[in-house]
């Protein structure tokens, strides 16, 4: 570890880490644009960059991005990302009620505090839940895919059936290719293009850039107004008791949710939120200004990102789109995020968990010295954005290859995900069901040749059933909450 | 024949979208090579994944269907400046990849036409769109053939 902070403290990765963070806290401030969609977007620029060079900007970008979003929050009730959606709850009144500075460094404290005690748990749980991982085999991993697929599509918000179709329909266009299994074409239909398959940077880019732009671009033309806050950020020492043991408890409950695949930063917030109301002693405060509020949200969603970094790095399982796309970042590099990763490329796994700490440093740094110029940022006209990011679009996806297939491929995507959007299928699951499919199946084929295509084999291995069982409980789940609510309401 | 919501409508098209995609699926399928070394082949997965994206619409269709049709929402409307972004999109790549219009002339005047279709016609975002196009092309140019050696166009 301490050699991982050694090589994170060489000028060119901190300097990587600093432009990420402060491209993540800008990107966060700005409602419509979320670090999901920058990271893809930076995404192309990695491929020609050192591995932890560009693991640490990614990282940089996660954690401002998810740290910013409570700026605009605070002072426009206009979330910068869906994780600051509960901040807006008591964070804009203080900031109506005369309060903004002390609603921000609450808000700022709070995250970092999350992010620093969410790393604990990193750092302290990924090597050894690595190396319990590095037990699991083809049938282990299988399960475990399908159990991260399922819950993602099940806790997706809409129709669990619509969920699942996502899911399988991004595990289906992850099929056209050579099939490295036994080296043919498959589901090509001639085309030299498609022997390579569908990229995973123009599907990205295309999926969540692309399909955004094309959303916002009819209410580009709106501008906000916005009051910075004018004087300086006041926190107390008094505040380690009185904040203190609400930090620890959303912690805990954030980076526990972030465990969870699919779930995110914005259910974290809120559940975090409602346990704080649920044994707060005055609960009707809160939604009008309470600080308890704006501490427990921002605790929680920052500390959900520690949590969701520890199945990607140990087990190669991304808990949500973000966690997809830094396994594209890895995969770009080829190293192959999971337990053999620590073993494999150590700078990696111990500089992601570095990296996800200093990162978190350097975010209280930057909002706290320049929260006032930082929220400015939303005056720029949204056309003048999109614009400019369309550019990126363009020449992140042709970058990667040299090639305007993957230009084309992007642009469809972006018009898949419109249209998947449009019918309320979740683009989430799509992405991640894309990235797992060819791991999936990797395991699924090599679990049936070990056990000479005997399923039942599963029923002899421990874990695989586990999951197994979790998966079928979660697929089973809304049809039984379902009745059990029906059974609890009293009869007419 | 009952009355049909936008919604509905707009379900009922994704499941045959969706059904048809996998009929691709199946198609595909069936011109490779049953399996020889291995129980499963590589025919296995997408045939099962057709098989469950048909049963996925069907199941989505028949909720739809039986969803109280006056309550049901509308589907998101696809906006109409979204749309011609899309069309200056298709247009400016098409420029690049089959006219080989240099990315130093094709970018800016994308930046211009993309940026007043998102705000409005007036000589004032005609100038600013102009100027931030040229900063950002000359800038991008130089990030892609000085540092990553690659060349657009």
């Amino acid at each position: 570890m301490l050699d991982a902070f050694s090589l994170l403290f060489q000028w060119q990765n901190l300097a990587f880490l600093v432009l990420g963070t402060g491209l993540g806290i800008v990107v966060g401030a700005i409602p419509g644009l979320t670090a999901t969609m920058l990271i893809a977007l930076t995404l192309p620029l990695t491929f020609h960059m050192d591995p932890v060079s560009a693991v640490t900007l990614l990282i940089g970008e996660y954690v401002g991005g998810i740290s910013g979003g409570l700026i605009t929050a605070i002072l426009l009730r206009m979330p910068g990302t869906p994780a600051s959606i509960v901040t807006t709850f008591d964070g804009y009144p203080m900031s109506q009620s005369g309060r903004p500075e002390r609603a921000l460094a609450l808000g700022i404290m709070a995250s970092v505090v999350g992010g620093v005690i969410s790393w604990m748990f990193l750092a302290g749980m990924s090597p050894s839940l690595a190396r319990f991982a590095l037990q699991f085999g083809p049938w282990e991993y299988f399960t475990l895919v399908l159990m991260a697929l399922v819950m993602l599509a099940v806790l997706a918000q809409g129709s669990l059936a619509k969920g699942l179709m996502g899911a399988a329909l991004g595990m289906a266009f992850a099929l056209p290719g050579i099939d490295s299994s036994i080296g043919q074409a498959r589901l090509t239909f001639g085309s030299s293009t498609l022997l390579s398959g569908f990229g995973l940077l123009p599907v990205l880019i295309g999926a969540f850039a692309i399909s955004q732009v094309l959303r916002d671009a009819n209410g580009a033309n709106t501008a906000l107004k916005i009051d910075p806050p004018k004087k300086r950020l006041p926190v107390y020492w008094s505040d380690i008791r009185t904040h203190g043991p609400n930090m620890l408890r959303s912690s805990l409950i954030g980076t526990w949710i972030g465990l969870l695949p699919g779930i995110g930063g914005n259910i974290a917030a809120l559940v975090s939120y409602s346990t704080t109301k649920q044994l707060s002693k005055t609960p009707e405060k809160f939604g009008t200004g309470h600080e308890p509020g704006v501490v427990s949200g921002e605790t929680a969603n920052n500390a959900s990102i520690g949590g969701a970094l520890i199945p990607l790095i140990t087990m190669g399982i991304p808990g949500s789109v973000t966690e997809a796309i830094l396994i594209g970042a890895l995969t770009i590099h080829n190293l192959q995020p999971g337990p053999l990763l620590f073993q494999n490329a150590p700078e990696i796994a111990y500089g992601i968990i570095a990296a996800y700490l200093v990162a978190n440093i350097i975010m209280l740094l930057m909002m706290w010295g320049a929260v006032k110029w930082i929220a400015r940022v939303v005056l720029i006209p949204r056309s003048v954005l999109l614009s400019v990011i369309l550019v990126f679009c363009v020449t992140g996806s042709y970058a990667v290859n040299s090639s305007f297939a993957d230009v084309w491929v992007m642009i469809a995507f972006g018009v898949i995900g419109l249209g998947l959007e449009a019918a309320k299928v979740p683009l989430g699951p799509f992405v991640i069901g894309f990235v797992l499919s060819p791991i999936a199946e990797e395991q699924l084929r090599a679990s049936l040749m070990m056990s000479d295509g005997n399923v039942a084999e599963i029923l002899t291995r421990p874990w695989a059933l586990f999951f197994l069982v979790l998966c079928i409980l979660t697929l089973a789940w809304p049809a039984i909450a379902g009745r059990l609510a029906n059974r609890a309401r009293p009869e007419p | 024949m009952p009355h049909l919501t936008r919604r509905t409508i707009g379900d009922l098209t994704l499941c045959a979208l969706v059904i048809a995609g996998s009929s691709i699926l199946f198609i595909g399928a069936a011109t490779l090579p049953a399996p020889r070394f291995e129980p499963m082949g590589s025919a296995a997965v997408p045939r099962i994944l057709g098989g469950l994206l048909i049963i996925l619409s069907l199941v989505v269709a028949v909720q739809s269907l039986r969803a109280p049709q006056d309550e049901a929402e509308p589907p998101a409307a696809i906006p109409f400046r979204g749309t011609l972004v899309l069309v200056t999109l298709i247009a400016y790549v098409a420029a690049l990849d089959v006219l080989r219009v240099p990315f130093l002339i094709a970018t800016p005047v994308f930046v211009v036409v993309s940026g007043l279709i998102m705000s409005h016609l007036s000589f004032r975002n005609a100038f600013m769109f102009s100027a931030l196009g040229l900063g950002v092309t000359f800038l991008v140019d130089l990030v892609l053939t000085k540092f990553l050696y690659i060349t657009i166009g």
